[in-house]
């Protein structure tokens, strides 16, 4: 460690709170950090004297960029809990770095010739310092809405890939026709032979509902062909019956239809937020 | 200021050298893994115009202003090109660096004199590019939110 390097850290280590207090005025009053002004006045000195504390973490550990993480992840998560907005945190940092090179001209730290070059080298580290911690910074926040956005839509992940909705479209469109065709014969069977149309059409919402589910709004053609096939079915079969009863049926298909059709379509929308934003 | 016009004359002359510099960094910079399969003659004329573009607002006497009308514009580019931001925040951070490197290469400090404007002329691109860095991430976080919010209203 070059002795210039050591004469900044020492003087960071000592004043590391007198500098926090100086960047805390200074953050809690500018224009371009509006959202630290609302910020109890003890949590932002705190999180100012961490950074500066980490001055001397980065510059004993071997890899400096390593060290950084650790204070780096911390104020992301802070910033993030506080919803200050991202470039408002990262101008904080801004600050916090020319706080410290403001505190150390005023303490005169370099004031020959000399002292003037090694000037340049402190300023250097500091510079590096800055630069691995916004780097990091950034990436951590954007990594906790990525993480935050997962966790609001993580049912909506689930239903993407649970075995309903995973499953392959031709298979979609081969189980949906043997149910199509079951419905066709149960169809036949009670109105033709049996000559009632009780009970058997509630197993019609399965692949209404399950039409709705896979194709969305298009599902609605299950529930207009299953509507269409038991008021046709009764005009030819069931004609001493009152055709009132069938009627309600068939509407009601069509408006669980349509209403799981609307809500998948819904669905999906969060779904394709939920890709692009990860 | 006045000292800063030697690294501000050769970021204006030299902005295609100092942009292929970057260039060869940012394509192997573990991180800027985006850049690491960008083809070279796309992305340096986008340094080149940075420097040359940063060259002519470095002495005004409200740079922010200027710096906040290119770096929407560049930030917008980066945000099409869905460069992460971190990534291209770094690849900014990148760019600083080479501005620096390159003058200590072209070795534009040699005096006494010299030196003492080299501290200067630091501290004058620090501040720029704290101004860049603050103008970049707010138009990015803008534009994420603006996308987010368009997708959320389809």
């Amino acid at each position: 460690m070059q002795a210039y390097a050591a004469k900044l850290i020492d003087l960071i280590e000592l004043k590391a709170e007198n500098i926090a207090r100086q960047w805390a005025a200074d953050v809690m009053k500018h224009n371009r950090t509006p959202s630290y002004s609302s910020l109890p006045q003890d949590r932002v000195i705190e999180r100012g004297v961490e950074f500066y504390r980490l001055f001397r973490q980065m510059s004993l550990a071997d890899i400096p960029y390593e060290a950084a993480k650790t204070f780096s992840w911390k104020y992301a998560k802070e910033c993030y809990r506080e919803k200050i907005p991202l470039q408002e945190a990262v101008y904080a940092l801004i600050l916090l770095r020319r706080n410290l090179w403001l505190y150390a001209e005023f303490q005169g730290v370099f004031v020959t010739a000399l002292e003037k070059q090694q000037a340049v080298e402190s300023l250097n580290r500091t510079i590096l310092m800055y630069d691995y911690v916004s780097y990091q910074v950034i990436e951590k926040y954007q990594e906790l809405i990525k993480d935050d956005v997962d966790k609001k839509l993580g049912s909506i992940r689930m239903m993407m890939n649970n075995p309903i909705g995973g499953i392959k479209n031709i298979y979609k469109s081969g189980l949906m026709g043997i149910l199509l065709l079951g419905a066709c014969i149960l169809t036949y069977y009670y109105h033709a032979t049996l000559g009632t149309g009780v009970i058997f059409t509630h197993l019609f919402y399965i692949p209404i509902i399950l039409a709705s589910i896979w194709w969305g709004k298009k599902g609605i053609f299950v529930a207009i062909f299953l509507a269409g096939l038991i008021l046709i079915s009764h005009t030819l079969f069931l004609k001493t019956v009152p055709f009132v009863d069938d009627m309600i049926r068939a509407l009601m298909f069509l408006v669980i239809g349509g209403v799981i059709g609307w809500l998948r379509g819904g669905i999906k929308k969060i779904e394709d937020l939920y890709k692009a934003t990860i | 200021m006045l000292a800063s016009l030697k690294l501000l004359d050769l970021m204006a002359d030299k902005s295609e050298s100092m942009a292929n510099q970057w260039a060869k960094d940012v394509v192997k910079n573990p991180k800027t893994p985006y850049y690491h399969n960008s083809d070279q003659d796309k992305i340096i004329p986008q340094a080149a115009e940075f420097y040359q573009k940063l060259s002519r607002v470095y002495t005004d006497k409200d740079p922010f202003t200027a710096i906040q009308g290119f770096m929407g514009k560049f930030a917008e580019a980066r945000f099409k090109e869905k460069v992460p931001l971190h990534e291209a925040l770094y690849s900014i951070i990148l760019m600083r660096r080479n501005i620096w490197l390159y003058a200590e290469f072209q070795a534009i400090f040699i005096t006494i004199i010299e030196q003492h404007q080299a501290l200067d002329s630091q501290l004058r691109t620090i501040l720029m590019f704290d101004y860049i860095t603050y103008a970049f991430t707010e138009k990015y976080w803008e534009l994420m939110n603006l996308e987010f919010a368009r997708k959320n209203k389809k």
